[in-house]
This record gives C-alpha cells, structure tokens and sequence, in this order.
C-alpha cells in the first residue's frame, strides 16, 4: 500500500446493503457492480483517509471471531483491487 | 414461507409526467389508475431523488406518459446523475432531437432508451399510435444511435401489425441493425380495454403470432425476447406442455402466484407522487414521496408485503384453476392482469391461461420452430 497508506472510499460509488451484512458496491459511472462479504464492508466503511493497513486490519481482528492469520494480506488485496477499479484511492497534497 | 426482502429497491419505475403527445389506442397507462391527470414539479422530483440516493437506489426508469414530453427533462436526468444513479427512459421516440440524444450520451450514465416501434411501414406502426408516428420514431432511434446510445425497440403485437412481424424483424435487426428487440401484445389494461375489438389479438392470431416469433426467434438465433405476450407465452406454454406430456415433477416456483417478482426489487411511483408496487399496479396506494419514507413503505407496507407472499398461495386454491392438468407447471402469470379481470392481486390471471387458451381453439406452435 505505498500509495494507498490511508484509503479513501470513492465517494461516487454507492454501498449498498441488501441481506443482512452484505452488500454491493455499485460504481454510476460505468454500472458495474462487485459483492461484499461482511468483512468487506467493514473495512470499506473505513475507508476513510484516517485509517492506514495495520488500523483496518486492527479492527477487523477486534470485530469480527477466527480472524485468520494472513488478514493483513487479504485486507491488502481487497484494497487493492478496489483501486485497480477505481473505487479506492488516497487523498493527495496539494 | 419467508422470502428475504432487501432492505431497499434496487431500482424504482419513475412515471415523471401524465402527459403524451399521442393516444396510442392500446395504451395502458391512460385511463388506467396511474392516469392521475396531473405531475410532480421539477423540485419536488429532485429531492425524491436525494432520498434515492441516500437509500442507495441504483437505477431509474424514466417513463410517462412520455417523458421527452417534459420541458425540464434534463435538468431532472441531472438530479439523477448527481444522486449517483443510472437510467434508462421509455419513450415512443416522436420527440427525441439531435440535441437532446447528445446531452443523454454526454450523461454517461444512460443504460439505454426503449422506443416502441409497431409496423416496419407506416401504415401499421401508425394504425394505433397515429399518422406520421412511424417516420418521427425512426428520425428518434436515428439520434439515438448517432451518439452511441443504447436503442433498444419493444414491439406491441395487435391486430393491424400481426400480419408484419417478418418485415419488422428484418427492419429492426438487418437495416437499422439493432443488437435485438422485445415484444408484447396490446393487453386488457388502460386503453386497450375500451378498444379491445379493434387492437387486442383473437386466439387465432395470437397463434399465428406465436407461430411466427418462434420462427423468426430461431432466425435470427434468439435476438427477440419477451418477458409477456406471444413469443414468451409460446415458450413457457411449449415447456409446460412437455412437461404435462411427460408427467414431470413440478417445476420449480411453479404451482403457485409466482407470476411476478418484481416487488422484491423494484418500486414505482405515479406521476403525482403516489408509490406503487408496480406502474401496473397503480390503484395500490403506499404512500406519497417526500411525505412517506420510502424505506420504512419497502420494508412494512403490509400491501407491499402482501404482494410478497402471494408466491405462497397455491394455485389448487383457485376454482378457476380445478382440473387443470397444467396446474404444476403453471405461475398464475400477472397479478395487474388478475386484478383488471377479477378486482383482485391474488388471483391466476386468465389472460395467461394455457387451458383456456388451447379450450377456445388456440394452437401452440411446432417445437421444430422454437429455438430451443
């Protein structure tokens, strides 16, 4: 996460919760659609420009029970993914 | 038997205006429940849609009356795009300009715009929708396509065009080129009931017409697709005839009022205000937006939650349904259609009826001429 220290959720794209803890995220622009598991929209609510890996990772572990040892690796990818999406970026200086 | 509901719609059926500028004779909308003679002003629609958006609504569909018929059209697919949705617009395409197809592309967020097209000539496609129709809807589909924009055509079958349905899937899929088209048939809502002699297909030619979409189907490997009126009744009623024949288990979701799912994703809302279940469906009063949360109508109107469960009722619960022997395989078809036939939503509609279709001399089409 070298450019992605602290995430920041697109704010065009929609979360929406459908059954229980999941959800979809819904991008108007170009109308795809991906599926969050529980875990996902956890951390994508913190996507927040506050929160760097080892806090979202921090408080997966606090949230949720058996949280596997590679979290760290999973939460990692899944944020990358969503950049590679244009979902998740980072707040830049000007 | 609990279906899970989501919290919200994933999208909502917007009837943005009352008025049209034709008076199509099979139209289902006027004189109909959501016929409400007047419209929301343009203020009152934009802060509906902040609430979609807070609500995480995905898609709208624009519709009408026509909606092109709106002078501040644009300045609401604006809220729209603003509120983080997509649309799509239903239209009968007389009003599309040049100007107006390149602000939609310009959107980016437009999922498409259906125009009806009746006839491949004038004479048919204007025989209900009125004289010079025909040429207007072209020059709109024309814009349309100019700009990159997703056309997609629905064709209501009725007795002035049943006899062009060749030429109309050679015009839509070899000239103008569209990637497919849908179709339906002039149905007993609306307009169409005061006129039923004159539009509404006899059993005969809604044979001929099922006839001759399964062939045309099988033509154009599958660009024709129907989700009501003779090409999907051909289909579904070709499949529940197999089964009766070879005495198969039921199918599934079959055997009960499953004819409809669309309370459990969408919503509509008048043109006054008013959500309803379905445009269909307008009589069914939910509540007004702006004054009722749109969430808390979704998840409790006991109307709303009614219409769910409808899926539960057996179809063996019908006098109308006893001795059947399709009954297994049979949905009960479209609860606005029961409800225009028999005043009520958890009723088998007859319209949709295989039994009654085949007992007054209707004729399923050879299954050497489906696609399947």
């Amino acid at each position: 996460m070298q450019d992605l220290e602290k995430p920041v959720a697109n704010p065009l794209v929609v979360l929406r919760e459908e059954f229980d803890d999941w959800a979809v995220l819904f991008d108007p622009d170009t109308g795809n659609a991906f599926g969050l598991n529980p875990i996902g929209v956890f951390v994508w609510k913190r996507l927040d420009g506050h929160h760097d890996l080892k806090d979202l990772v921090k408080d997966v572990r606090e949230h949720f029970e058996d949280v596997p040892n590679e979290a760290e690796n999973h939460v990692q990818n899944f944020i990358q993914t969503m950049a590679q999406r244009g979902l998740v970026g980072c707040e830049t200086l000007k | 038997m609990t279906m899970p509901v989501m919290r919200t719609p994933r999208s909502v059926d917007l009837a943005i205006t009352n008025r049209c500028n034709l008076r199509c004779t099979y139209c289902s909308h006027f004189t109909g429940a959501g016929d409400v003679g007047q419209e929301l002003s343009k203020k009152e629609w934009l802060r509906f849609f902040q609430e979609l958006n807070r609500y995480a609504i995905m898609k709208v569909t624009l519709q009408g009356g026509e909606p092109f018929c709106r002078n501040d059209l644009k300045d609401l697919i604006e809220g729209i795009v603003e509120n983080r949705m997509r649309f799509n617009i239903l239209s009968n395409g007389t009003l599309i300009t040049d100007e107006m197809a390149k602000f939609l592309a310009s959107t980016r967020r437009c999922d498409g715009v259906q125009i009806s097209v009746d006839g491949s000539v004038p004479i048919t496609h204007d025989s209900c929708r009125g004289e010079g129709s025909f040429f207007k809807a072209m020059q709109g589909i024309n814009c349309l396509q100019k700009y990159g924009l997703r056309v997609s055509v629905r064709v209501t079958i009725h007795k002035h065009n049943v006899l062009d349905l060749e030429n109309l899937a050679r015009l839509l899929l070899e000239e103008i080129q569209l990637p497919g088209f849908s179709t339906n048939s002039a149905c007993h809502l609306g307009l169409c009931k005061q006129n039923a002699d004159q539009v509404q297909l006899s059993v005969e030619e809604r044979s001929l017409a099922m006839q001759a979409l399964q062939q045309l189907n099988k033509k154009y490997n599958g660009l024709i697709s129907a989700t009501a009126g003779p090409l999907a009744e051909g289909t579904t009623w070709l499949a529940m005839e197999t089964a009766h024949r070879e005495g198969s288990e039921p199918l599934p979701e079959r055997g009960r009022l499953s004819g409809c799912n669309g309370p459990m994703s969408q919503l509509g809302v008048r043109a006054d205000g008013v959500m309803v279940p379905c445009v269909q469906l307008s009589h069914m009063d939910l509540g007004r937006i702006n004054h009722d949360d749109l969430g808390e109508v979704w998840r409790t109107h006991p109307e709303l939650t009614r219409l769910r469960e409808r899926r539960s009722i057996s179809l063996n619960s019908f006098v109308y349904c006893q001795g059947c022997n399709y009954i297994n395989y049979c949905t009960g078809n479209c609860p606005a259609l029961a409800y225009e036939v028999f005043g009520q939503v958890n009723h088998p509609s007859p319209d949709g009826c295989l039994k009654r279709f085949l007992e007054t001399g209707g004729r399923l089409p050879r299954l050497s001429d489906t696609n399947q």
